[in-house]
Order: structure tokens, then sequence, then C-alpha cells
């Protein structure tokens, strides 16, 4: 492995969650190019199978996050989410799976740049992890037909 | 005939001529000795099909939901299949005032996987089984004239093995003697030992069982907590994991086949013994189960009016991951 490699990384963004607007221009207009953004309405949208299918898309790790508690614009969606995502992700270990790439932040109104320190200290963890190699990528993904 | 066998039928008698219910779902004799097989009875004289033997594969659960929504049922139900209605009446498949359940103190389900591997038979001799019976403790099979003689506590199946309450819950009338369970570690010793493995092996073991699989999707059918009228694997836009036979469409079909059984799970191990290729399951919902017992305190069947932990969520849970 070369020292250029960088880790893929899904986002899976509240649309609510970042408050100020310095974060959220950064996020749309100034990301890395081996971070993807997938914005959904609210963190209870996410389900296990968008995780599950990023893992399987060729993504060496998750980022998840959301709203703190009490403060969901949808009141609850995010306590729903913790419920079925920390699960999966005790699963996933459970199988053999990392569980370090799969991450889940709540981020509050008042802490601007913490998505960036989020992203990168997710990114660390992922170069000493290495590639994901547990849980086999789709076949598609595997003879680089799509990316 | 044995004790239950006609308490069973008298009892599904009495419903049928009482008008208490449209039908009865038992098991009746199949045509292979070793499968007891699903019977709908409809009217009092044909009560007389009814058995009752440790050969009933199926979870009979699994047909509630796909009778008609108003249908009255009776229905025979051992320690699993009560569970498994009590999480489906909770989840509104069909009205607990339209069920009559039967219960029965369930001794076992014998694993005919077990009884093939032990005797070292070809599946297409096992076929030629002409007599299967249980004698107390022992399970007696006739094979070209041939008996075969098993403990009935090896052949049972794994699930049955460590089921810790064999006795219907719940139940309208209960025929027959109660049956002791085993005790809570005996439960869950099989995913504490799984868990003890390195991350490698488990991995090792997870590959190894979910790329036998064939996609035939008997583990859905026989499920009865598998209801969907359209199961996620069937979806094709989005097309959430590959349809075909490969590594990561059967991983994804494993993983998520389980996680949607997390707190719903009666662990009656039908999917195992409805697997063609006799790929192991329970180790995957037995680890939920028992999550979901550690994490929410929640156990399948316990009580009638428990919320599924996960429409269940509260501000106090505990945060393991979410920083």
């Amino acid at each position: 492995m070369s020292n250029t490699w960088r880790p893929r990384i899904v986002v899976f963004q509240c649309q609510y969650s970042l408050f100020s607007a310095a974060d959220r221009d950064w996020m749309d207009t100034q990301l890395p190019s081996n971070v993807k953004l997938i914005k959904v309405p609210c963190s209870g949208r996410i389900s296990p199978l968008f995780v599950l299918n990023a893992i399987q898309g060729g993504a060496d790790g998750v980022l998840i996050n959301g709203c703190v508690p009490e403060k969901c614009h949808f009141k609850e969606g995010n306590l729903g989410a913790r419920r079925q995502l920390d699960e999966l992700r005790s699963f996933l270990s459970h199988l053999g799976m990392e569980q370090e790439r799969i991450r889940f932040a709540w981020i509050d109104v008042t802490e601007r740049g913490r998505i960036q320190r989020e992203l990168a200290s997710l990114e660390e963890t992922l170069q000493v992890l290495g590639h994901s190699e547990r849980l086999a990528t789709r076949a598609l993904q595997l003879q680089g037909e799509a990316a | 005939m044995n004790q239950l066998t006609r308490a069973i039928r008298q009892e599904a008698v009495r419903l049928l001529t009482e008008d208490l219910v449209d039908v009865v779902i038992g098991f009746q004799a199949g045509t292979l000795a070793l499968k007891t097989q699903p019977a709908f009875i409809t009217r009092p004289e044909e009560a007389e099909r009814l058995v009752h033997n440790g050969f009933g594969q199926n979870n009979l659960a699994s047909y509630v939901t796909r009778r008609p929504p108003q249908e009255r049922i009776g229905i025979v139900c051992r320690g699993c299949e009560s569970r498994a209605l009590r999480v489906l009446v909770s989840e509104h498949q069909h009205a607990r005032e339209d069920l009559y359940l039967i219960g029965v103190p369930c001794a076992g389900i014998i694993d005919w996987h077990k009884i093939q591997h032990q005797a070292e038979l070809e599946p297409e001799q096992f076929a030629n089984v002409s007599r299967a019976v249980e004698e107390d403790d022992e399970v007696v099979i006739t094979l070209a004239g041939k008996e075969h003689r098993f403990a009935r506590a090896d052949v049972i199946h794994d699930s049955c093995q460590r089921c810790a309450d064999p006795n219907p819950v719940g139940a309208d009338v209960v025929l027959g003697d109660t049956v002791p369970g085993v005790s809570s570690e005996q439960v869950w010793a099989s995913v504490l030992d799984f868990e003890d493995l390195a991350s490698e092996e488990r991995y090792a073991y997870f590959v190894q069982e979910s790329e036998r699989c064939i996609r035939c999707y008997a583990c859905r059918e026989a499920c009865p907590m598998c209801y969907c009228t359209e199961c996620f694997v069937d979806h094709n836009f989005p097309r959430w994991l590959e349809s075909m036979v490969t590594p990561s469409g059967t991983q994804a079909w494993h993983i998520v086949r389980a996680f949607h059984q997390t707190g719903r799970c009666a662990s009656c191990g039908a999917c195992e013994r409805a697997c063609p290729m006799d790929i192991k399951m329970t180790y995957l919902t037995d680890k939920l189960n028992y999550d979901m017992l550690q994490q929410y305190g929640f156990e399948i069947g316990a009580s009638d009016d428990a919320k599924p932990p996960f429409a269940a969520f509260t501000l106090d849970d505990q945060n393991r991951f979410v920083r």
C-alpha cells in the first residue's frame, strides 16, 4: 500500500445537523475527493441497508452524523437511529468486521468545525486499519466498472 | 396413537363443531416418514388427520399471516410457536381474539439433518426411510428393513437444545404436562462462545456458512416473522444487494435477513431446518436476541404488551457508540 492511499469514506448527514453556514458550505463545495456525501432528511432515515450498501459498495469507513438528543427536527428520529445503527454496528463486529469503521457523531448547533475534525479523525483511524477486506464487495466494484 | 395426538384431535373437533374457529392448523403425517407436514382442518371429521410428534419441522405460526385476515384460527403451538404468535399479534398481523392457541409443551424437534449425518446416509437413501417413530428417549428409523436407533437428546435441533421455555406462553388451553427448559447460561452459551473467538475466526465462519447459500429463500418462507409482501431482496429499484449467488449478495442476505429479526426472532430454528444447504443461521439471530436482552431487557414473547425494541427507543438508551 503506497503512502498516497486514502480511505474511501461515506458520510450520511442529517440535513439539520450542521448549523454553521461555513460548515455547510465546506461540506457542499470543498469535500475531499475520497469522501462521498449523502444528505438525508434526518438520521432516523438512515436504514441499516444504507450503511451495508456503502460498505459493500467499497467504502472503507462510514460516518453518520445527526443532531443531539432532544434537538432533533423530527423530535426523536435520532433516538430511533441510535438503537438501530448501534445494533447494526455491534452485529457487524460480531461477524468479524472492524467496528471502528462505522462512526456515529451527534453534532450540536454550537460545534462549529467539528465535522472536519470528525472526518480527519476517522480518516486517521482508517489509515491504520487499511483497506476494508471484511464483507465482500459487490462484483461490479471489483471489476472497476463503477467507483 | 399417543395421548397428545388424541387430545389435540378432541380439541380440534370441539372447536370446529362449536364453531369457535374456521380452521385448525396442526400437523399431519407426510409423504416422508421423517417429515410431518402442516395440516389445515376445516371440518370436524377431518380432525383425525392431526398428529403430534417430534418430526414437525415447520413453525406453524408462519401460516397465520398467509390466511385471510378475518379468519378465526385455532393453532396447535409449541413454545416457540406461541412466542412467535405473540410477536405477530403485537405487530398487528392477526387479532388475538381471532386466534385460539392450543398449547402443546414440546420435547424438542427432531432434526433430520442430524439423523442423516449420524446414520451416514446419502440424501437419496434418506428419502427411502419407511418408518420413523419415537420410543421414550429414542428415535427409531427403519430403512430397507433395518432399524437405526438414536438417542433423542442427540438428534433434536440445536435451537431446541438451548430452548429456555418449551412450554407455550399465553395459550388458551394447554394439553399435556409441562417440560423443563434449560438454564439461561445454556441458552446463551453458544453466543458467548462465538463472541470469544478472534474476529478473523468469526469472519471465516460467517464466510464459510453464508457462501454456501444458493439463494432459494427457504429460510424466509419458513420464518413466521418474514411476512412482508415484498422482501428487500426482491426490490429492483433500488437494488439493495446483488441478487446473484455472489459472495457479497449472500453475505448481505444473511446479514439483513437476520437483522430484520432483531427483537422478533422466536428462536424456533425453522430457518435452519428448512435450509437445503445445511447452513447455520441461528448464531446470527441469537446474537441479536442476546443484545436486545442485555441492552434493553427485552425478551421475545415474555409479555403481551411489550413494544418491539426498535419501536420503543428512549432518551436514556445506552450510548455505546455515538460520540
